[in-house]
This record gives structure tokens, sequence and C-alpha cells, in this order.
């Protein structure tokens, strides 16, 4: 082992609430606990409330642009003038409700349109991949901690090998040989930028979470009811998921909680980069389109800034808040 | 302490094989077909790609492929593609699908930018973190420490790359505080090469600093409360001595480990820091491969920056093992 892991591996215990509730005395599980604290943590749920609204913008996308009356389409040589500004809205007109954001330069797409259908793509991509490299994270962490031969070993050393690698280097080199794969595909010629973003996002994101599990298990397996268990007879894959993993639902939340955020700006930035999903609208993409323009046409560039940064700030901001809830050394 | 060497050489040396062994991998069996990249269908006939694929060796086995590749870097190889011949001399990585070049010929001019970059911002960041965590640590609980770590939690919520581009539209582009463009080598002249640098080390430092800033005021904390601190205090010792004497010593070595292992991150944001910054250093060269489908170069340009990541680490666990005598026991 070495040093940087034994530094690592201290993460937060799931551990009961010491602290006795007004007198009487009520089995709480740590999870309710945790609930509980949260519901009172008012930066939490204003965070909570934020988040929420992201995903119902990202699920009802479609209906929230035929609300507005917009549509998400490719403008036509009508929408911009001479100089390739759109014709209606700002920069050069005021406020119209044909196009709240605005059209966009050059193509004269609806820009709030894109914004909607933007958050669905960040949304999708985070969410699925962030579930993804958590499920492969617990189950890489639980076999590693729960072997303690070779199986272990290599685990050790993948996750070594994986925290190592440049992550951006490779995956703006991966992304382009993944979609020209996939896209032969018939099923995911739509998808394939999609699903390879997910892929490389999911891929790179499970080490933490597998060090971290992994230290646990290697503590936990050494307690009675392990040990009880494994006397009865227990197959293995029923003590790894029966009485390993409701011990690890801690760490496991607050993990995911904190990933969420640094997958949707990790998304953002390969959309920038010019590695990102293609053939839907996506922030990121439209940040690097707009950034010539900032000048001009502030609102063009800010739109998509504003729509990553409020969702990165209340998805961190309520991780932390759920670090501390699951954290029974800290009070507030 | 030299079998602590040894070994960490040893394991070092495995993870680069491995990192080698998937690059060849994913761009030998990761692309449909590599032939077709190179030279696409109208250009080429389906004979000349046959020619292509055959003079390239992707119809040898993978390991052949793997051990031609890496001769190649240690002592030269002649690539044959189609009807011309290469002399690639050592290093070779090969020649670039798109110029026609020797691909390290093309790259090695571009290392020196990266690591301008990653080394300042490296600087930057312990320049301006360790101090600011240290000056939360002293007050801790007072106004001022919970301004300074609020505000390090609001910088570190914007990611990265969006802080960056800002700082490079207002400071370089609307203000013109500093310079937007051209890259000047450390050679030529040192000053210019800090002048145009400046930006990219503050806004890529700023935002890691932050993270840095409350990583040092958690360990000071901790070391504070050690009862070596209280004994040294206790004999008289200068406030400052103490803490930057016996304090500071054991609190800035989980910060190595973490600078270490942050270097790749910081080799990663260098990428975006050159596209933004139009910085002509391997990233920017990778993203322009990257769009061209260049695989021997954007080959070359993962592997050398791996080799970097993994030779970074080492350097930082043998600092290690110097500044904490209790982890040279293994």
């Amino acid at each position: 082992m070495t040093v940087s892991e034994v530094l690592i591996q201290g993460g937060p215990e799931p551990e009961i609430d010491p602290e006795p509730s007004t007198g009487e005395i009520a089995g709480r599980s740590p999870m309710r606990i945790a609930m509980d604290r949260l519901r009172s943590d008012k930066v939490a749920m204003v965070c909570a409330g934020v988040v929420l609204l992201y995903v119902v913008i990202a699920i009802f996308a479609p209906l929230l642009c035929r609300l507005f009356g917009v549509e998400l389409r490719a403008g036509t040589p009508d929408d911009t003038d001479g100089f390739n500004f759109p014709v209606i809205g700002p920069p050069n007109y005021g406020f119209t409700w044909a196009a709240p954001l605005g059209l966009e330069p050059n193509s004269g797409n609806d820009l709030l349109a894109e914004w909607f259908y933007g958050a669905r793509t960040s949304m999708l991509v985070a969410s699925v991949s962030t579930v993804a490299s958590t499920v492969l994270g617990v189950v890489l962490g639980l076999i590693g901690g729960y072997s303690r031969g070779w199986a272990d070993r290599v685990l050790t050393f993948l996750t070594d090998l994986f925290l190592t690698l440049p992550f951006l280097l490779i995956a703006i080199a991966i992304a382009p040989i993944l979609v020209d794969r996939w896209r032969e595909q018939p099923a995911l010629l739509d998808n394939a930028s999609l699903i390879a973003m997910i892929a490389i996002l999911s891929v790179f994101g499970w080490m933490g979470l597998a060090r971290l599990i992994r230290g646990e298990v290697i503590s936990l397996r050494e307690r009675e009811f392990i040990e009880a268990a494994h006397v009865l007879g227990m197959p293995t894959h029923r003590i790894l998921f029966k009485e390993l993993l409701p011990n690890l639902v801690a760490p496991i939340v607050v993990s995911f909680s904190l990933t969420l955020p640094a997958t949707i700006a990790a998304e953002a930035t390969l959309a920038y980069l010019g590695v990102g999903v293609t053939g839907r609208p996506s922030w990121g993409q439209t940040i690097l389109r707009a950034q010539g323009w900032f000048e001009q046409y502030p609102l063009y560039l800010y739109a998509p800034i504003v729509g990553i940064v409020v969702l990165v700030f209340a998805l961190n901001l309520l991780g932390d808040a759920i670090r501390d809830a699951f954290d029974p050394k800290s009070f507030r | 302490m030299l079998g602590f060497v040894v070994r960490r050489l040893i394991s070092a040396l495995l993870v680069l094989f491995a990192v080698s062994v998937a690059v060849v991998a994913i761009f030998t069996y990761g692309p449909s077909d590599p032939a077709r990249a190179m030279c696409p269908e109208p250009k080429c006939s389906v004979q000349r790609q046959d020619a292509i694929r055959e003079a390239l060796n992707l119809d040898q086995p993978i390991h052949e492929q793997y051990i031609d590749y890496m001769t190649g870097i240690v002592s030269g190889r002649e690539i044959a593609a189609g009807t011309e011949a290469y002399e690639c001399d050592a290093p070779c990585f090969g020649v670039s699908f798109i110029y026609r070049t020797m691909v390290w010929d093309d790259i090695k001019d571009r290392i020196g930018p990266t690591v301008s970059v990653a080394i300042g911002a490296g600087v930057t960041i312990l320049l301006i973190g360790v101090p600011i965590g240290m000056f939360a640590a002293r007050r801790r609980g007072t106004m001022a420490d919970k301004a300074v770590i609020g505000s390090t939690l609001v910088i570190e919520s914007i990611p990265y790359y969006l802080f960056v581009l800002l700082a490079f539209l207002y400071l370089a582009v609307s203000f013109g505080i500093f310079p937007q463009k051209g890259y000047h080598s450390f050679t030529d002249s040192p000053v210019q090469w800090a002048w145009a640098l400046v930006l990219p080390w503050l806004a890529l430092g700023m935002v890691n600093a932050s993270k840095y800033a409350r990583f040092t005021r958690g360990s000071m904390i901790e070391a504070f409360n050690e009862d070596y601190i209280r004994t040294a205090k206790s004999k008289g010792l200068k406030e400052s001595k103490v803490v930057y004497k016996h304090a500071l010593r054991a609190a800035v070595v989980p910060i190595v480990t973490i600078f270490g292992i942050d270097f790749g991150a910081l080799l990663g944001g260098t990428i975006f820091t050159e596209k933004i910054f139009d910085i002509p250093g391997l990233g920017l060269r990778s993203l322009e491969a990257v769009t061209q489908s260049d695989l021997p170069v954007i080959q070359a340009t993962t592997l050398i920056s791996a080799a970097v990541v993994i030779a970074a680490n080492v350097v930082v666990d043998l600092f290690y093992s110097v500044l904490d005598p209790r982890v040279r026991v293994t």
C-alpha cells in the first residue's frame, strides 16, 4: 500500500449518532438521522429546490419550449442580418417573447430552447454516468476489500493506474474513436456520442469511491457480524451485498452527491473542447461558440454559463450538506 | 530507503507498461479502420488502403505491433507507407497521417509550453493556497476565517475551465491588462515568457488554490492540536517559529501527497488553458490531431503525458519519504 492510499482512505464512517434525542429512546436508522439533519438545514433545502428545478426543466424540456412558444429548430437565413446578428431580440433589439433569450448569431437557432435542451443533455449524461461509476466503484471496492489475495492486488493496481492517467487527455483521445466505432451500428447512430460520453465519464469516475469502499470493507470484514455470516455458511455474494453493503450507504451517498457536480463540469469541459455530445444542444458547445461574441452579445455566453455554475454550485453545497448530515462528528 | 526507491520505480514501470499497452491497443483496435482514418475513401482506393494496412503492420498481431512501436521509441525504425519510406529516428512515435512528418519532430517543441504552464500553475497553487490556508487556520473561527473559506467554496464551484475562460475574456480581451496571445520560449526571453504566462498561471492556479487553502487549513488545525505544538509553545518558543517550523512541517506532508495526485489533473487543466490562451503546447496539438483523426499524434501525446504524470508521482512519493521520516521504514 502506498502512502497516498493511506491518506485517502480516511473517509466518513457510518456510525450511529451517539446523541440521545430528548430523553426518549427511539431506534432511528443512521439514514433517518441523516435525513432529519438534512431537512433542518436551510441551505441544503434551498439547494435541493434548485436542483429539483433543473431536473424538472430537463425532464419537461419539450413542454417548457411549447409553453414559451419557442422551438428547437435550425435557423433560416431570414433570422440573421448581414452581420450575422439576429434580426429580433438581443443584442440589437429589445426583449421579445418570440425569443426570450434571443437567437443565436450565424445560425439563428433559438437560445432558450437550446438552453432547456442543454439542461437535458447535461443532466442526462451526468446522472447516468454518475450512477454507472458509483455502481462500478462499489462493486470493485467490495470485491477488492473482501478478497485478500490477488484480486485485491489487481484491483488496487487498476485503481492506481486509472488515477495516474491524465483524464482530459485520454478522454479527448478516446471519444472520437468510440464515436467512430459505435456510429457504424445503426441502433446507436444518433446516440453514439452520447453513449461514448457516458462511457468515458463512467470509466474514469469510479476510482475514488472504490478506494473508499475498499478501506471501509477491510475494517468491516473483521467485525463479528461478518464472521458470523461467514460461519453460518452464507455465500460470499450475500455477505457482500446483504451484510456489507447496507453499512456502506453513507459513503456511497456522499460520494454520489459530490461526484455529480464534478461530472456535470467534466461534461461541459469536454463539450467545450469539442469532443462532447454532438447532434443535440449542449451548454459546453454553446459556450464554445459564444465566446467570440461575448463583447457584442454577452447574454449568448452568460445563459449557459449561469446554467452550469448555478447547478454545480447548488449540487456542491447540497453534497457538502449531505456529507455533514451523515458525519456523526460534525455539529452545526 | 534504497529498497523503497527500487520498489517505487518498479511499480512505476509496471504502470507505464500497462498504460503503453492500453494506448497501443486502444489506437489499434479502437478505430474501426485506421487505414481508412488515414486515407479516406474518395482519396484512396480500397487497394491503396490495403497497402497502407500492410505498410503500417496493421495486419500483424497486436503484440508484434506493440513491440514494433516500443522498439521505435527506444531505437528508431523504418516506416514504409505505401510507396514512401520514412527513416524514423529514436524516439520514433510514428508518422503523422496528415502532415507526413515525424511525430516526435512535430511535438517535441510542444512539451516546453505545456510543462511551463503546468509547473507555473503548480507553483501558483502552493504560493496562494498554502499561505491562505495558514492564515485561516491561525484565525480559525473568526470572521476572516469564515470569509476566506466561504470564498474558496464559491470559486471551487465554478467549473475550472469557465473560471479560466472568464479570466481570459475579461482580463486579457476586454480590459487588456494581460497579453492575449503569444508564447515565448524561456530560453529566448525569460521576461516575455513569464509575462505571457502570468494570466494562465493565475487563472489555473487560483481555482486549484482554493482547494489547497481548505486542505492546508484542515491539516494545520490538526497539527495545532498536537501535543508537541503545546510543548513547543510552553517552552516559550516564538509564535512564528511554532507555526512555520513545527506545525507547517507536519501539515505540509499530506499537501505534497495530494499535489502529486493532482498533477495529472493539472496537466489535463493545461489542455483547455492552452486552447483558451492559444499556447502551442501538447494539449493544443492533441486537440488539433483529434479533429483531424491523426492517430499517431494522439497516441504519442497521450503516451507522453501519461509518462510525465507517472514520473511526477514517483518524484512526489520519493520527496514525501524525505519529508516524513516515518514513511522511510517501509
